[in-house]
């Protein structure tokens, strides 16, 4: 090819980091991993473990089909993506159990939620399958970034409110519930998380109107 | 018989999947913009888990579970092949979604257009995997009782996404700030009816 | 367009390389892992029994030396196997498959169920492990009683993949310390179990409160779920306690 080389770190490789912390972000923009999203952030501690397991698997996963992606046969597509991913999970999952056995007690509950969570599948659908593995590994990189501060700050909301604690940590001090100050126990239920991420999204759409739908 | 029709009744309302256990959301929050394709859409669902979880019984019973190949050799006592669970499930689920986008292409392609990227979406809906995994952790004790449960869930699955375009048709003529139309406005009544049916959980059949 | 033959051989060769990498993996990392179950199973019997923090190192000379007895008994009480020697990974009470054996139970076919017993200066402690299931996989334990059979030492939960946050947290302090000092037996000596119970102990009669303790909210399957288990395992130990006492 004659053409020169891209940069590393183009304005267009940039961008595939950045867009989808804001406006391309797969949780309010792209309705993406919203089950996972409710499963796990009652409290912060789980929404931060799901965050980086995300971006682990996604960007391997990928980078992985991007690689391959002349050689899949369309038809069989998806079971080849799924694979990947499954296979991945269960070997990390493996390994973890056996050298670091406290690790794995923690992760074994989100080993199912990242296997179906279909903004994995979604990246791989819509980007790996049809560009290089650099500009694959940054856009794996940055959609699990962006699916991860929404779960972060969903996770600070219903943590704050619904249980008055923070990594565990008593946050709201006890002199309030002297004076008849009580947890939201509405927080920690599931609705509650769609709620939330509703109002987020009202946020973000506030500030950047041309997100805003026609209906 | 009674005890058929019991486990379908409850996995549509009791244990429905999209407001009892939040399970296949995404799907059901892209794809309700109109009755049409969410009409569309459920019936895929109820078609894809009314097959996979009985495939998926079987093969747990025969294939997967502790000492589940003994019929082939009793010798096989101590295999234990749960590890695969996932793989073996996931894989039945993506073959028969695959099957589902043949069919959909060639009879509508309209329907086929609008659903776009969330057909292949539903091979990862975890309302699929989740049908296979509740199947595993009850214990049903019949083919027949698995097959009731996959539609029970199915139906409660189409019920839901249909509910909530019916919802969203109608919203169309309120109202509604403008950041928080479309998507936004979806979560917050889907929370609402989360919470309305959470009425129903703790009912005994 | 690719041809059918290239998708079936693709298919193929997919399918064999990932078999033999998980297999392989799955293979080779067995041993460890089941010597980390091990010390775990370990490290929560004896955290129920009152020993808490035993690192992994420790976990297999402490538990050899602090359980004295590993009871198997049958569904009638009889003790069928009793053992005291100091291998105790190794004795048939402590590798019983409890699932198998709770589906016997559950098929009215004989079964079997491990006990394992520390006998202090202080008085004997019995600890009996639990498995039942919980919103979307096992929960397990441990639980351990006193001389009397009735009242509860220690608690141990832990779950495969309650909700983090909700049905999570019945393997945390606050939750498993309710347990202490509850009676499992009334004041006539009848099985009557612990319950999990929504709305608070304190709205129930005090004669009762003893049997009760405060559910997590929002987490209503799992403790169902605890609930479930506690009473179905220690239903079965009853004969053994009527035969002993």
């Amino acid at each position: 090819m004659s053409k020169e080389r891209e940069p590393l770190f183009s304005a267009k490789n940039r961008k595939l980091i950045t867009n989808p912390l804001h406006v391309d972000n797969p949780i309010t923009v792209q309705v993406l991993g919203i089950c996972s999203a409710l499963a796990v952030t009652a409290k912060l501690k789980p929404s931060f473990v799901m965050m980086l397991s995300v971006i682990a698997v996604l960007t391997l996963a990928n980078v992985i089909i991007s690689i391959l992606r002349n050689g899949i046969p369309p038809r069989i597509r998806i079971i080849v993506m799924l694979t990947v991913i499954a296979s991945l999970v269960i070997l990390v999952d493996q390994v973890l159990k056996a050298f670091v056995y406290d690790v794995s007690k923690q992760l074994s509950v989100f080993v199912g939620l990242i296997i179906t969570n279909c903004i994995i599948m979604g990246r791989l659908e819509a980007f790996a399958s049809a560009n290089k593995p650099w500009p694959s590994l940054l856009d794996g990189f940055g959609n699990a970034l962006g699916y991860g501060w929404v779960l972060i700050a969903v996770g600070f909301t219903r943590e704050l409110f619904g249980s008055g604690t923070l990594w565990d940590y008593q946050i709201i001090p006890q002199a309030f519930y002297d004076i008849g100050y009580q947890n939201n126990g509405f927080m920690i239920l599931p609705p509650m998380a769609l709620i939330v991420v509703g109002i987020i999204i009202w946020i973000q759409r506030a500030r950047s109107p041309q997100l805003i739908e026609e209906n | 018989m009674q005890e058929l029709f019991n486990i379908f009744v409850k996995s549509i309302f009791v244990d429905n999947m999209v407001f009892a256990y939040f399970l296949g959301m995404c799907s059901y929050l892209a794809v309700s913009k109109t009755v049409e394709t969410s009409f569309g859409l459920g019936l895929a669902v109820i078609f894809v888990l009314g097959i996979t979880v009985p495939v998926d019984y079987l093969l747990n019973l025969y294939v997967l579970q502790p000492s589940a190949l003994t019929w082939i050799n009793p010798g096989f006592v101590d295999v234990d092949l749960s590890f695969l669970s996932f793989i073996v499930f996931i894989s039945v689920i993506a073959s028969m979604v695959q099957l589902v986008e043949m069919v959909v292409e060639k009879f509508s392609p309209t329907l086929y257009a609008s659903l776009g990227i969330f057909l292949p979406l539903i091979a990862v809906n975890c309302a699929i995997l989740g049908g296979s995994l509740f199947m595993q952790e009850r214990e049903y004790q019949s083919l027949a009782q698995a097959t009731s449960f996959g539609l029970g869930s199915g139906v409660g699955f189409f019920l839901a996404i249909v509910g909530i375009a019916a919802i969203r048709e109608k919203i169309r003529y309120s109202n509604v700030p403008g950041p928080l139309r479309g998507l936004g406005i979806t979560f917050i009544i889907t929370g609402l009816m989360g919470i309305a049916f959470m009425s129903f959980l703790g009912i005994k059949l | 367009m690719y041809s059918n033959a290239y998708i079936f051989r693709y298919a193929a060769i997919m399918v064999v390389v990932v078999a033999a990498v998980l297999s392989s993996a799955a293979t080779f990392l067995k041993p460890m892992q089941q010597r980390n179950q091990a010390v775990d199973k370990m490290q929560s019997i004896l955290a129920a029994a009152g020993k808490y923090d035993v690192s992994v190192d420790e976990a297999i000379p402490i538990f050899n030396e602090f359980i004295t007895n590993m009871i198997v008994i049958d569904q009638d009480g009889n003790i069928l196997d009793d053992y005291t020697g100091d291998k105790k990974e190794e004795s048939e009470a402590f590798n019983i498959n409890l699932k198998t054996e709770l589906f016997n139970k559950s098929q009215n076919r004989d079964y079997r169920l491990p006990m394992y017993v520390v006998d202090n200066p202080d008085g004997k402690i019995y600890i009996i492990p639990l498995l039942g299931a919980g919103l979307w996989g096992p929960v397990w334990g441990n639980i351990a009683l006193g001389e009397d059979f009735s009242r509860v030492l220690g608690v141990t939960f832990d779950h495969k993949s309650e909700t983090p946050g909700l049905g999570a947290e019945i393997n945390t302090p606050s939750f498993q310390n309710q347990f202490n000092g509850k009676q499992i037996l009334d004041d006539q000596g009848r099985f009557v179990s612990i319950q999990v119970v929504k709305g608070g102990v304190s709205n129930f009669p005090a004669n009762v409160q003893k049997h009760k303790v405060d559910a997590i909210s929002g987490g209503t399957i799992t403790s169902n779920g605890v609930n479930d288990m506690i009473e179905n395992v220690l239903e079965s130990y009853v004969p053994f306690f009527n035969k002993q006492g």
